[in-house]
């Protein structure tokens, strides 16, 4: 290459890299670098307290001939990592980071391109509790009319929920700990809080923060 | 004659094939390649982290070229042999024997390992971003005609210095803005916000020392650094200062020619990845090794093989 095709050959390398950071693209191998970028300041910060033992058990299942059973990451063949997404996130319908700040504060031609492009923001249908669901049941090979099939999935989870004023004078000591468990079945995802039983909403912003 | 105008060189030319001399590049794909093998085996062990012959996981939410390819199940084997072929490029592109066909290898290699990995929850991580842009830089230069096995062999003319410099130049943009539109990305999403008080990094400090647990005695099970770091905001806020600092000002180094001068900014970088990784379990620990392309590897491995080779006097001596 002469100099005068590296300088133009630099030009769309970077044109295309850096037009990508522009554009807000994150779709590898291209990325604007958001990461850890996203933060939304709400009144409490609640995370998942979790439990590695009972992780390892595994999902308290149930198939459609009413045998109960435990799917742990070895059933599945996942790693401990994915798994414990999985578990923690995907079962109570909470989406990958990228979901979240895939169209946070576009400006309007980002937003064009996006929707015109992509598809409508994954935050306003969330349904990443079935896509478990449906992973678990396409993993063992069991179809929809399958008696062996699993039409239930539990994920009890302990949260801890520190209010804004403890978080920022960094006393950490008394946060509210309460146990959810994610159900998902067929019909939909339900979230057990203590004594309530509340539908999975499928369009939101994330409660809980990853 | 030439007038001075005509002589005077562009600043474009000053700033990419000025700077590096033609020995340079070779040296710099040689640590880079034996880095990159070490990097990539850490970024994707997890995928070997299962029983080979296992059940084959139906993708929760494949990454998009999966989805393009119509992957949608791990085939558990396949990564089991994809990771030593992946090595062994890296290996083939560090000692320069089929270097081009070798740097092809690596980057399919990486992504089928990160489609893999990135899959089964669906959360893509950015860690090899930077290398594939890297990759591409390598594959597009003159990478392969010195201090390689195929150089040696073949007999290979020496490149020009232009040559070996516009490549580890534009390495080096695209690493040290790397840090740069990190920033930019914080405050397009977050404003001011992310580093008021213990902003986004208390958060994450507390949900990562979280994610296992406590231990019967109520210390958590890991991390527990950032466990405690999660507890003293002002220190958190102090750090996050230095952050914003740290990826405001890193592209400086574009500008900097003294060797020690760099080593020290590129050791404050080192210092902020291997913290990420100690407090919060951030896994760009072994990314540091990218910062071979800011050097003029072939001066440092001069220096490295004269004392290997007095060590080896001494020892023959005694």
């Amino acid at each position: 290459m002469s100099k005068q095709s590296v300088k133009r050959f630099l030009a769309l390398y970077f044109f295309i890299f850096f037009g990508a950071i522009f554009l807000r693209v994150d779709y590898f191998p291209f990325s604007w670098v958001p990461m850890y970028g996203y933060h939304l300041a709400g009144e409490s910060v609640t995370v998942g307290i979790g439990d590695k033992s009972e992780r390892e058990r595994g999902f308290p299942a149930q198939r459609a001939n009413g045998e109960r059973l435990y799917i742990s990451a070895d059933d599945l063949n996942v790693p401990n990592a994915n798994y414990r997404r999985l578990y923690h996130q995907r079962a109570f319908n909470n989406g990958p980071p990228q979901d979240d700040r895939e169209r946070a504060a576009l400006i309007a031609f980002n937003r064009w391109w996006y929707e015109t492009l992509v598809g409508p923001d994954p935050r306003l249908d969330q349904r990443y509790h079935m896509q478990l669901l449906d992973s678990v049941n396409r993993t063992f090979g069991y179809g929809s009319d399958d008696p062996q099939r699993i039409v239930r999935l539990e994920a009890p989870l302990l949260f801890a929920t520190f209010d804004r004023d403890s978080v920022a004078s960094g006393d950490l000591s008394k946060p509210f700990v309460e146990r959810r468990t994610a159900i998902i079945t067929e019909q939909g995802g339900i979230l057990r809080k203590g004594d309530k039983m509340i539908p999975m909403k499928t369009s939101r912003e994330r409660e809980v923060i990853e | 004659m030439n007038s001075p105008a005509k002589t005077r060189r562009s600043w474009v030319d000053w700033f990419f094939f000025d700077w590096h001399p033609a020995e340079a590049l070779g040296a710099v794909r040689f640590y880079f390649g034996l880095g990159l093998a070490v990097y990539l085996y850490f970024q994707f062990d997890q995928n070997l982290k299962i029983d080979a012959f296992g059940a084959h996981f139906a993708f929760t939410r494949p990454i998009w070229y999966f989805g393009l390819l119509g992957i949608d199940t791990n085939i558990p084997w396949i990564s089991f042999a994809v990771m030593p072929l992946l090595l062994i490029a890296c290996l083939f592109f560090a000692l320069g024997k089929w270097t081009k066909p070798a740097i092809i290898a690596i980057i399919i290699g990486i992504f089928y390992m990160k489609g893999v990995r990135d899959s089964f929850s669906g959360d893509v991580h950015h860690r090899e971003i930077p290398i594939f842009a890297i990759l591409i830089l390598f594959l597009f230069s003159k990478c392969d005609r010195m201090f390689g096995i195929d150089a040696r062999k073949k007999g290979w003319a020496p490149i020009e210095d232009w040559e070996a410099s516009w490549p580890l130049r534009a390495m080096q943009i695209y690493i040290a803005l790397f840090y740069f539109w990190a920033l930019m990305a914080k405050v397009r999403l977050s404003g001011l916000d992310w580093f008021t008080g213990g902003g986004r990094i208390q958060e994450v400090l507390i949900s990562r020392a979280l994610r296992d647990g406590f231990t019967p005695t109520g210390e958590v099970v890991n991390l527990s650094l950032g466990w405690d770091l999660a507890q003293n905001p002002q220190l958190i806020w102090f750090f996050g200062a230095l952050v914003f600092l740290f990826e405001l000002f890193f592209p400086l180094i574009l500008f900097v020619r003294d060797w020690r001068l760099k080593l020290v900014a590129l050791i404050g970088a080192a210092v902020f990845h291997l913290a990420n990784y100690f407090l919060m379990n951030v896994q760009f620990f072994l990314y540091p090794f990218v910062f071979v392309t800011f050097f003029n590897m072939a001066e440092f491995h001069r220096w490295l093989m004269g004392k290997v080779r007095l060590r080896g006097r001494k020892v023959a001596e005694a």
